[in-house]
């Protein structure tokens, strides 16, 4: 067959570049890095093989479990959080009028602002001194429950769940927004006929038709909330007393602040395994309910 | 512009379905939405009066309009932080980064969304892992490799790992939209006599306008503000990227917030102009694309 | 098996045309690095006075006069951004490729690139100017003598780290006097706190804070600095000692006693210093560089009530409590590989930024010095002029972070939040010991 053989043609062609150049860059670097992780090295002088080591001593550390927890929460917050919302608003937000334009592009711009800016603000918010959290709930005199959102242990990381989710919201939304341009108004139409009450038509058309996506953002939830950095860098350098360490800022301070990279090394190998594990379950749960 | 009305036409008449969801948007949820937005507006209100403040006046009254505006800010900002080249390069570097993205994402993607081959699998399970990896860790390895190809300080230490970082996203957003593209489409092309080159570029890639407007966002985003690749693999003053503009008015004892915010402010723009661009692009669904015409 | 030799076929030529780029742009360095062949000296340097402050522009322009003054030599000096600085350093370090000339601090940043054989010392230049040399105040070079006899920078400036500021308006509103022991600072705090005014502001939000103005203070009242350097090298002294606990307890009793308004370790350093200036708190502990940041943020009538001295005493201390903590800023480091013509160029800009001209005019951008030099009174803040006085007067004592490893450092960084959100003081005590018996044995 012709088209056989010209399609094994394209094929190479067309995947060939965006691959190599992947795996010269990505991939190669990981290999490099895990590499390090056998190692115990400062980032500079001498290395020494230490084979399973590192990871032995990650393991034994609580430190490592708990932010391991938190990112958890991240990815709970994420998956029940962002996801959820950002579709409602690509549903509700599907006209082209202007209201729908202008909330849009303001959903939107949490993205553009840098996390500095993100985090004083929100710094502002969770105040305990003047912020908007606490004034609010002493205005409605729950004066009790308010705090230092930030500072205090038993709540601050779920207090940082909050800005992270508010950011991250817009590109979920224009992310389903270009995927549910793709569902033929045929089929909507033919749903409205049957009389399919909203949740329904939800649940049973539109889902289904953009589930390839649904289960791409599911991905990107995972992969990022694991990989989270910046918000928390910025709000509370993980603390106080690592209280809201994550396993990004806690590669992060061994690799530069203490001269560990073989260890930071072997943390971020392990950030990728869990990655993996969860996509791992993410797939096999996504797909048999698309079955 | 032209599609743009078609696409409009479109919702007014061959949707009735979403005229009905929006119907549905009462004025009770439409209050809620603008409460959301105003939420979601006012980080970006807020950068923009408090670029204009002394530092005594963002201090003092973070709230409130600036007590006296000091436009001189952004022009000090601009200077000091050499931020007209910087402006330059990064445009440079985001628009090669991107297009390239772009081209080698959608292509990858659609080979993977419609092909069966032997190592499809595998394929994918690579690009997969370079959605994991934090960035940190890669920067020794990249450096190390740069170094001894000689790419180090020139653009193309920024562009390749750009476009390579990138490429995951681009490659599984597209899979997941290409998805939903029904096969008989390019059924319908083949019997045309078009190849597969002919069926991509004519039919497929017309067709993802919004899923390329959504890529191109996300991937603009990321290259604009990135720190720790521009930090790290250029020397050079002149091939430097904005970034480094925006970190230079704090060191580890204070922030300057006049001249941070002043930079911040002129920094945020270009990305917003961006998004407003693409965000109706996002709306041009294939049902107003080539599908029937 | 065909699929497999054009994938290996295309990625081959892909490795050549990304090295033919690189090559291409090596050469071009190459070229420009050769000293014999034209008559200028190239000579690279890497500092972190990047920002729009008095002191990074008096740096800068030392620099630039430097330029000037030798039009052979061709200078390619970078201003990095100083959140990214150590990380771009360390990456760089890691690939060999450090500049001729590099900002380094004090403490475990410097040692570490020691260790790793990329630094050589700078001792000639000491040698060739014993003047010089000789006019920096004791301890200036401590930090930087890796070896007997060797110095590897020359400080360019001093680290004092634990003033006690204190607002004389609402000391006088409360009629409060100012601690000079701990039993007048705790009862200060008692008064503060009745009347709803926060004693002490605190940004502790990056964990060096509370860990380089406050501990290190306390600790050189309770012990005295030679049981910390003892501990430090773990040789007859250890951080479980009843004094280190001690040292942590009083710390506690701050805490305990609401010494800090609530929510310090969720804002940071520039934030705390804006409460206090702005009347909101009666004392900030703080380092030289509030002397900066407050005199270009704060207005005159603020900065008008605003005072400094030193920590109160400790009752029964074996240390010595007319004493600020600090020591010896950063310099620029030599690297390894710099030789020759460079090198001679190299320890010329070192004292082109460090040498008694330069000193000078880094005192007189309001910012510490670690050298005898007098200062125009009428060029500095008057907040600082009393800062810069009440240092001459006292005895510099060691900032833990200087002498703890870099893993120790994070451990007792941490370990002073962990006694802020309840923590017990053994258990932190514990921690840090084990961390430095982990660096100080190889």
């Amino acid at each position: 067959m012709p088209t056989a053989v010209r399609s094994k043609g394209f094929i190479a062609l067309a995947l060939l570049p965006a691959l190599i150049l992947f795996v010269v860059f990505v991939i190669v670097p990981i290999i490099w890095s895990a590499y390090y992780g056998f190692f115990e090295w400062k980032g500079i002088g001498a290395t020494k093989f230490i084979g399973l080591d590192n990871y032995r001593e990650i393991l034994q550390d609580h430190i490592f479990w708990r932010a391991l927890k938190n990112n958890m929460i991240l990815i709970v917050s994420a998956i029940v959080g962002q996801v959820p919302i950002a579709l409602i608003l690509a549903i509700v937000l599907l006209k082209n009028s202007f209201f729908s334009r202008f909330v849009r592009s303001a959903v939107f711009m949490p993205m553009v602002l840098s996390t500095v800016v993100v985090g004083l603000i929100w710094g502002y918010i969770y105040n305990p001194q003047f912020g908007l959290v606490n004034t609010i709930l002493e205005a409605v005199g729950l004066e009790s429950w308010s705090r230092a959102w930030l500072s205090d242990v038993k709540v601050n990381m779920f207090a940082i769940t909050i800005p992270i989710n508010w950011s991250n919201i817009g590109p979920y939304m224009i992310i389903f927004i270009a995927a549910l341009q793709n569902i033929s108004p045929e089929i909507d139409d033919a749903a409205n006929i049957d009389g399919a009450q909203k949740g329904k038509k939800l649940f049973y058309v539109t889902l289904p038709m953009i589930w390839s996506t649904v289960v791409v953002t599911l991905v990107l939830c995972i992969s990022g909330s694991l990989k989270a950095f910046d918000h928390v860098m910025v709000m509370t350098h993980g603390g106080p007393a690592q209280s809201t360490e994550l396993l990004a800022t806690y590669m992060y301070n061994n690799t530069f602040r203490v001269y560990r990279y073989g260890y930071g090394s072997a943390v971020s190998t392990i950030i990728m395994i869990i990655s993996a594990l969860l996509i791992g379950i993410n797939y096999i749960l996504t797909r048999k309910k698309a079955d | 512009m032209e599609l743009g009305t078609t696409r409009t036409t479109r919702t007014a008449t061959a949707s009735p379905g979403k005229k009905i969801a929006e119907k549905g948007l009462s004025l009770f949820g439409k209050l809620i939405l603008l409460g959301y937005a105003v939420g979601t507006l006012y980080p970006l209100y807020w950068l923009f009066i408090s670029a204009f403040k002394t530092n005594e006046d963002f201090f003092n009254n973070p709230y409130a309009l600036p007590k006296e505006w000091k436009i001189d800010n952004i022009f000090r900002a601009w200077d000091l932080g050499d931020m007209g080249r910087g402006m330059l390069n990064s445009t440079f570097v985001t628009l090669t980064s991107v297009i390239l993205t772009l081209v080698l994402g959608l292509l990858a993607g659609y080979v993977l969304s419609r092909f069966q081959f032997r190592f499809k699998k595998i394929v994918v399970s690579l690009f997969l892992a370079g959605l994991m990896i934090p960035i940190h860790s890669t920067l020794v390895p990249l450096f190390l490799m740069m170094k001894e190809v000689g790419l180090l300080d020139t653009y193309g230490a920024l562009i390749l790992p750009y476009t390579a970082f990138e490429l995951p996203i681009a490659i599984f957003l597209s899979m997941g939209y290409m998805a939903s593209i029904p096969k008989e489409i390019e059924e319908a092309a083949m019997i045309d006599g078009n190849g597969w080159w002919g069926i991509f570029g004519r039919i497929i890639f017309p067709l993802c306008t919004p899923i390329i407007a959504t890529i191109t966002i996300l991937a603009f985003l990321r290259f604009w503000n990135d720190f720790s690749f521009a930090l790290v693999f250029i020397n050079t003053q002149a091939l430097k990227t904005l970034p480094l503009s925006l970190a230079l008015f704090s060191d580890g004892f204070g922030t300057d917030y006049a001249l941070t915010m002043g930079a911040m402010a002129i920094a945020v723009i270009p990305t917003i102009v961006v998004y407003l661009i693409l965000q109706d692009q996002i709306m041009k669904g294939m049902v107003a694309g080539s599908i029937k015409g | 098996m065909k699929k497999m030799q054009k994938m290996s076929l295309m990625l081959l030529i892909m490795m050549f045309i990304i090295s033919a780029c690189g090559n291409s742009g090596d050469n071009k360095k190459a070229e420009g690095e050769v000293t014999k062949k034209d008559d200028k000296v190239k000579l690279t340097v890497w500092h972190n006075f990047a920002g729009d402050d008095l002191r990074a522009k008096a740096v800068r322009s030392l620099i630039e006069k430097f330029q000037q003054d030798n039009p052979n030599i061709e200078l390619d000096a970078q201003a990095i951004p100083p959140d990214g600085y150590r990380q771009r350093l360390s990456t760089v370090a890691a690939g060999n490729e450090l500049p001729d000339l590099f900002f380094v601090y004090a403490g475990s940043h410097s040692a570490e690139l020691y260790k790793a054989g990329l630094l050589q010392p700078i001792t000639e230049l000491a040698d060739q100017n014993p003047d010089w040399k000789a006019k920096f105040l004791p301890g200036a070079f401590d930090p930087y003598q890796f070896e007997e006899g060797q110095i590897y920078t020359a400080p360019m400036g001093m680290s004092a780290t634990s003033f006690l500021y204190y607002n004389t308006a609402i000391f006088e509103q409360y009629k409060v006097k100012v601690p000079t022991t701990w039993d007048e600072l705790m009862t200060a705090i008692k008064v503060f706190n009745d009347n709803k005014m926060t004693p002490i502001a605190l940004g502790n939000k990056a964990p060096w804070v509370a860990q380089s103005t406050i501990i290190g203070a306390i600790g050189e009242r309770v012990t005295g600095t030679e049981w910390f350097k003892n501990a430090s090298a773990q040789k007859g002294a250890k951080f479980t000692d009843p004094e280190f606990i001690d040292t942590l307890g009083y710390f506690k009793q701050l805490v305990d006693n609401n010494a800090f308004q609530e929510g310090a370790n969720s804002i940071d350093n520039t934030q705390a210093e804006q409460y206090f200036i702005q009347g909101k708190a009666a004392m900030m502990i703080s380092g030289a560089w509030s002397l900066t940041n407050l005199a270009a943020s704060a207005s005159e009538e603020q900065m008008k009530d605003i005072d400094v001295t030193v920590l109160p005493s400790i009752p029964g201390g074996k240390g010595d409590a007319n004493s600020i903590t600090g020591g010896a800023g950063a310099g620029l480091a030599l690297s390894k590989r710099t030789e020759g013509a460079t090198k001679e160029a190299a320890l010329k800009l070192i004292y082109a930024v460090s040498g008694p001209d330069a000193q000078k005019a880094i005192a007189e951008s309001n910012s510490m010095v670690m050298y005898d030099t007098d200062i125009d009174q009428s060029k500095v803040s008057s907040l600082y002029y009393k800062a810069f006085n009440l240092v001459k007067k006292t005895n510099i004592t060691p900032v833990y972070d200087a002498y703890l490893s870099a893993e120790s450092g994070e451990v007792i960084n941490n370990g002073l939040q962990e006694i802020m959100t309840g923590g017990t003081l053994e258990s932190v005590a514990q921690k840090l010991q084990d961390a430095q018996a982990r660096a100080v044995t190889p």
